[in-house]
């Protein structure tokens, strides 16, 4: 298929490009995705992606509906091992080398390091605090200080603590759409994961808890990797470092943001982020 | 000038007229169920509550007032002719009064009176043992059914992958749902009675009811766990929670509710089946009450009276008349009573409960 | 592409890889899996185990029912059927006689019986009357009058009498032939009763011999070889002991060449009926007497040919139990166990409770889903959820103590004559039981078919609207025919509820074991019946354990257990195939 070498080549050209580091130093990268076939059932899903992904650094996965991104984030921390007939028939996915697939690796592991925030906010029917210090209790953490802390520390990471310091033992289902994803996120990095996922996490919400969750996003970069899938070309432009756009299951072209938006290197990207189609 | 004719007005014909008939036939349907329903639960409700109710006694112990249908053993009716009165007493009644007359007669230096008297059986005294069999019996069955239904909800609604297996579970448990209560009772006692050699007893009742209600449990339980947001499972399992822990924490506690709510209605079921008791658990008549026993392990392994089968006992083997319908009717109330409450109970524990849990 | 990218600095480890502990080489995690896993197979388990038990306890029953067949022949229970067979047809033949002449006297009477009984009535009201006014106003009453009144209800009364007579008196001739006809059989019944007591001796003495060889096998077992000794066993010579059966054939045959020749004599004189309506009875009268003397020469044939030792074959155990007419237990004779009965009854009770229910319970479903007001609603649906949690064995009760007189008096209402059957004397009967299923049934209908409805989807519904449909014209002709396949299921699950219920048959049914009498029409309707959960509740506390009976009722809950899982399979295929075309 002729769009499938088109997209590939520019890909990986696209990658040689040194990234906009905002912070002035080189990124490593972290994430390695090589050849990857994902298949839900009989329906291939992935076709034959390849990625580099950078550490410390925010990536969004743009593209239309149903062309493979969010699947491609939900391999990352394996939720898709979840899905009923899901199977990868080719290639894999390297997070720092370790080949999250593999035989000895824990699922479970897995996802205490590579975090997930979700695109509907979905705060457990728990208190504030409950919520934050979940991650924490299920892996045996009883010290009460030290929960505290965590609490504290989190709900600040995730700008919500003015908010909502005085109400910790309320239920998480009393706050505002914004805030319950913003606990969702401050849930997230209290068990301190290395990357953070967000599977579309302000389509459900209005352009200021957007604003907010997207300055969030800002802050969180300095000490996690986030891949974040958006449907909002504004919002990928406006938080990301570097951009990849997905079409029918296949990569068609990752690179910075800038290039991505200003002088895409395949005509269909163009066609996309232009709003001629998707 | 002339309006011209509303084109849209309603125009009466025959099938308007058609219409209104069906639509009578359809509503006449519904209330002549109602009313089937009321006219069961009017007769014996009218019937059956002077029996309870013309029971109550002082005690010289505390409570100081008892009810003597409901917390007395059944005994034997004696209707008798005594100084040209029509006299009726229970067994033990009887007996002594029998003794005193006759002591009173020799003490006067009379002949002893002589007692023509007719019998029922059943017919005086209560149903105490049969209310403490039945509310063993549901206690000991559900609490097994609860337990096998549930794990078996959660597995099929949280860890099974759909394919043959859980297909073929699913057949089995629409199938289980089917089996005629009689069959059940007929299969509690070659496995339970004869093969393991239970005899009739309280355990071969509780696992031939507990199997009997499982397919109701079941269904309660999965629906109930399909109630709970997906999102409370992945958002779980997205913090590093393995599945055992998300059931646990984020899952049951929510689902809980319902499961026992819905399976209220198992309760109400298997309080009123008498089919499956009949060779497996239930006595005609019992002197002692279930806690008489010797050692521990006999309590498992006794038979015990129920509210259904004493209803079945005292409707086909004892003739109807005047003296005995107290008791048929009274026992009927009683029954239909505990199971109407715990149906009432299932309706509003679950509108409660669809108010309250709205993710 | 490069495999290591190039990275600088050493990077730190990540974390994933975790051992787990592991029990049998599974972790925590899918321990519990396989915990709950085995629980969800609790279900298949008990389908098999019911499935085994009852095989197991029941399966036994066609060795057993072979012996006791086996038994029927060598003992010469067989060989005397055949002779008996031919009295009771003849029998039978005499009783249609009976019903002949039964029908004469009300044809011939009727009418003016009826006007006698009314001179009659009004007679005695005249003289009630006079006597009460007597009674009230003193000795004013004119003693004339109350002479004629006397002498009027005297009159009327043997103008009936007379009408009686004269009947009686048509109908001489008729009599006379009905006796001679009757009488025609003596010899007959008189070789039956006499071979009826051989048979059952030789039985006997097997039986006395079987239990001898079972109290010797005990002793031996348990060592006793003294006592063993002791018992006696004498093996049947079953030849010798049929000897005066087997030798009464031509006896037999002599006697029999003489009945037919009797009934010829008999049935060629034929009596002239004072009723003409009538004379086509007759005719099918002499039609089945042919019939019956043509089938003589059969009966010979089988009585000759008849050997003792001819074995039973293994499908006939099988094929006497699922076709066998007759339940017959703990008879002097011998003991059938064949399902028919049983069957027809349950099938019969459901019919009347299906007939009742279906059109209650899913006119109730299309009222409370499409027209109730939402209060209408929400007060019909628990009403209708209540019902179906009266325990049946209160429903039972209600039959005995209400329902049963209720429907009888209702039977006798004279406007309602007309209904077949009516009116009945049996309080208990397969009505009685039809009705209270029907209460047992329409809650399930009701739930289940509602469900359906529900199912349609809305825009079906708005379509039809749309293109200027009324209410009742979008509900019947494309709600319903949408809905179709689950209101089916619906009642199929109805029906397997009622044939699977015990209490209320077993309580109101009647528990008479006969195939109804289906000649009657629907009167068959109002006869008492026995159902196969009835006769497994009622019998299975008393009978022997491990016994013939036992295994019989045994098979008939493997019956019930096919037919539950045949029906439950039927409703789910409909489902299944029909609720693609919805989408």
């Amino acid at each position: 298929m002729e769009t499938s070498s088109a997209s590939s080549t520019p890909a990986s050209r696209a990658f040689q490009v040194p990234s906009r580091a905002t912070d002035g130093q080189k990124a490593q990268t972290l994430i390695e995705i090589e050849n990857f076939d994902f298949y839900y059932g009989a329906k291939q899903a992935l076709f034959d992606i390849n990625l580099k992904l950078d550490d410390k650094r925010v990536t969004a996965f743009i593209g239309p509906s149903g062309c493979g991104k969010s699947t491609l984030l939900r391999c990352l921390n394996r939720m898709n091992d979840l899905i009923d007939g899901t199977s990868i028939k080719r290639g894999g996915i390297k997070i720092r080398g370790v080949d999250v697939n593999a035989r000895d690796v824990d699922s479970i592991e897995l996802r205490k390091r590579v975090g997930m925030v979700f695109q509907k906010s979905n705060p457990f029917p728990k208190s504030i605090y409950e919520n934050v210090i979940y991650g924490l209790r299920i892996q045996g953490e009883t010290n009460k200080a030290k929960l505290d802390a965590v609490v504290e520390k989190s709900l600040r990471g995730a700008a919500l603590w003015d908010e909502v310091k005085d109400r910790l033992h309320e239920s998480g289902l009393g706050l505002s759409g914004g805030q319950q994803q913003r606990l969702c996120i401050a849930r997230t990095i209290a068990v301190s994961p290395e990357i953070i996922l967000m599977d579309e996490p302000c389509s459900a919400l209005d352009p200021i808890a957007t604003a907010k969750v997207e300055e969030l996003i800002h802050e969180l970069k300095k000490e996690f990797t986030i891949i974040i899938v958006t449907h909002s070309m504004q919002q990928a432009a406006r938080c990301s470092d570097k951009t990849a756009f997905f079409y029918m299951g296949k990569l068609i072209e990752y690179a910075d943001t800038r290039t991505i938006f200003m002088n895409p290197g395949n005509p269909q990207t163009e066609a996309y982020v232009s709003g001629r189609f998707g | 000038m002339s309006t011209p004719a509303n084109p849209f007005a309603s125009k009466p014909s025959r099938s308007r007229s058609f219409e209104k008939v069906i639509l009578g036939v359809f509503r006449t349907a519904t209330y002549i169920i109602l009313i089937c329903g009321a006219a069961v639960f009017g007769d014996i409700l009218l019937k059956g509550v002077p029996t309870v109710a013309n029971a109550f006694k002082t005690t010289s112990t505390f409570p100081y007032v008892t009810n003597t249908f409901l917390f007395e053993a059944p005994e034997s009716l004696y209707v008798f002719e005594h100084e040209g009165k029509t006299m009726e007493m229970g067994d033990k009644d009887y007996r002594a009064f029998r003794e005193a007359e006759i002591a009173k007669a020799a003490a006067a230096g009379l002949p002893p009176p002589v007692f023509k008297s007719s019998s029922y059986v059943y017919s005086a005294g209560g149903i105490w043992p049969c209310i403490v069999g039945t509310v063993l019996l549901v206690v000991g069955s559900m609490t097994i059914a609860l337990f096998l239904g549930v794990c078996s909800a959660i597995f099929l609604n949280e860890y099974a992958k759909d394919g043959p297996i859980v297909r073929f579970i699913r057949l089995a448990i629409l199938n289980l749902a089917g089996v005629p209560s009689i069959v059940f009772g007929l299969f509690g006692f070659g496995l339970f009675v004869i093969y393991l050699d239970w005899n009739v007893s309280l355990l071969a009742g509780w696992f031939t009811l507990a199997f009997m209600v499982l397919p109701v449990v079941i269904t309660a339980s999965e629906e109930s766990l399909k109630a709970v947001p997906k999102g409370f499972r992945e958002g779980s399992l997205a913090l590093g929670a393995t599945k055992w822990q998300t059931i646990r924490k984020n899952v049951l506690p929510y689902a809980l509710p319902g499961i026992l709510t819905s399976s209220i209605l198992g309760i109400a079921r298997v309080a009123g089946e008498t089919a499956p008791i009949m060779f497996t658990a239930a006595y005609v008549v019992r002197d002692k009450l279930p806690w008489d026993v010797e050692k521990a392990s006999d309590f498992f392994f006794q038979g015990v009276m129920a509210l259904p089968y004493h209803i079945y006992v005292v409707s086909s083997k004892i003739p109807q008349n005047e003296y005995t319908s107290r008791v048929q009717y009274g026992t009927a109330f009683v029954f239909l009573g505990i199971v109407a409450l715990i149906a009432t109970a299932s309706i509003i524990f679950r509108n409660k409960l669809r108010s309250r849990y709205q993710w | 592409m490069p495999t290591e990218p190039v990275s600088p600095p050493p990077q730190k480890p990540f974390l994933i890889e975790k051992k787990r502990t592991r029990f049998l080489g599974l972790t925590l995690d899918e321990t519990i899996r396989a915990f709950f896993g085995g629980n969800a197979f609790t279900a298949v388990v008990v389908l098999a185990l019911i499935t085994i038990f009852l095989f197991r306890e029941g399966s036994a029953f066609f060795g057993q029912n072979r012996e006791s067949i086996t038994l029927y022949r060598q003992a010469g229970l067989e060989y005397v059927d055949y002779m008996r067979t031919q009295q009771e047809e003849h029998t039978a033949l005499t009783r249609y006689l009976f019903d002949i002449r039964l029908r004469a006297v009300k044809h011939m009477t009727e009418a003016p019986l009826g006007g006698a009984q009314k001179e009659k009535d009004a007679a005695s009201k005249e003289l009630w009357e006079l006597e009460h006014n007597a009674l009230a106003s003193g000795p004013a009453v004119d003693p004339e009058k109350l002479a004629s009144a006397k002498a009027r209800v005297a009159a009327a009364e043997a103008a009936s009498a007379k009408i009686l007579a004269d009947a009686n008196a048509k109908l001489a001739a008729f009599d006379d032939f009905a006796g001679r006809y009757s009488d025609t059989i003596e010899p007959v019944r008189g070789l039956v009763s006499e071979l009826t007591d051989v048979a059952v001796a030789i039985k006997e003495k097997y039986t006395i011999n079987e239990d001898a060889k079972r109290e010797r096998a005990q002793y031996l077992a348990a060592g006793m070889t003294a006592e063993a000794d002791a018992v006696k066993i004498t093996e049947v010579d079953f030849k010798a002991e049929l000897a005066p059966l087997v030798g009464i054939t031509p006896i037999y045959v002599e006697t029999a060449n003489g009945v037919a020749a009797a009934i010829k004599e008999v049935a060629s004189t034929p009596p002239t009926l004072p009723v003409p309506a009538l004379e086509e009875r007759m005719k099918r009268f002499q039609a089945l007497n042919a019939q019956y003397l043509a089938s003589f020469p059969e009966t010979q044939r089988k009585l000759e040919t008849w050997d003792y030792q001819k074995p039973v074959p293994a499908i006939d155990t099988f094929t006497g139990f699922i076709f066998g007419k007759q339940w017959l237990t703990a008879s002097f004779w011998q003991d059938w166990y064949g399902v028919v009965p049983l069957f027809v009854g349950s099938l019969m009770v459901s019919v009347i409770a299906l007939f009742l229910a279906v059109p209650l319970g899913v006119g109730a479903a299309i009222y409370i889903n499409q027209f109730a007001s939402a209060k209408e609603q929400k007060l019909v649906k628990p009403a209708i959820e209540f019902i179906s949690a009266i325990p049946s064995v209160v429903l039972g009760f209600f039959g005995i103590a209400v329902l049963g007189q209720a429907l009888r008096a209702l039977s006798q209402v004279e406007a309602l004559s007309w209904i077949p059957g009516f009116p009945f004397s049996e309080r208990l009967n397969a009505l009685t039981a039809g009705c209270l299923l029907a209460l047992i049934a329409v809650p399930t209908i009701f739930t289940l078919a509602e469900d359906a409805l529900n199912n349609v989807p809305r825009s079906f519904k708005e379509a039809s609207f749309a293109l200027g449909a009324s209410r009742m014209q979008t509900i019947l002709r494309i709600i319903v025919p949408a809905s179709l396949s689950g209101i089916v299921s619906a009642v199929l699950l109805g029906l397997g509820r009622v044939i699977g219920e015990t209490m209320v048959v077993l309580l109101c049914a009647g528990n008479r074991i006969a195939i109804p009498d289906f000649t009657e029409g629907f009167a068959a309707f109002v006869q008492p019946v026995h159902t196969m959960t009835g006769i497994i509740a009622q019998e299975m506390g008393e009978v022997e354990r491990g016994g013939i009976h036992y295994r019989a009722l045994f098979m008939v809950g493997l019956v019930l257990f096919f037919i539950a899982l045949l029906i439950n399979f039927l409703a789910q295929k409909i489902v299944r195939k029909y609720r693609v075309s919805i989408g």
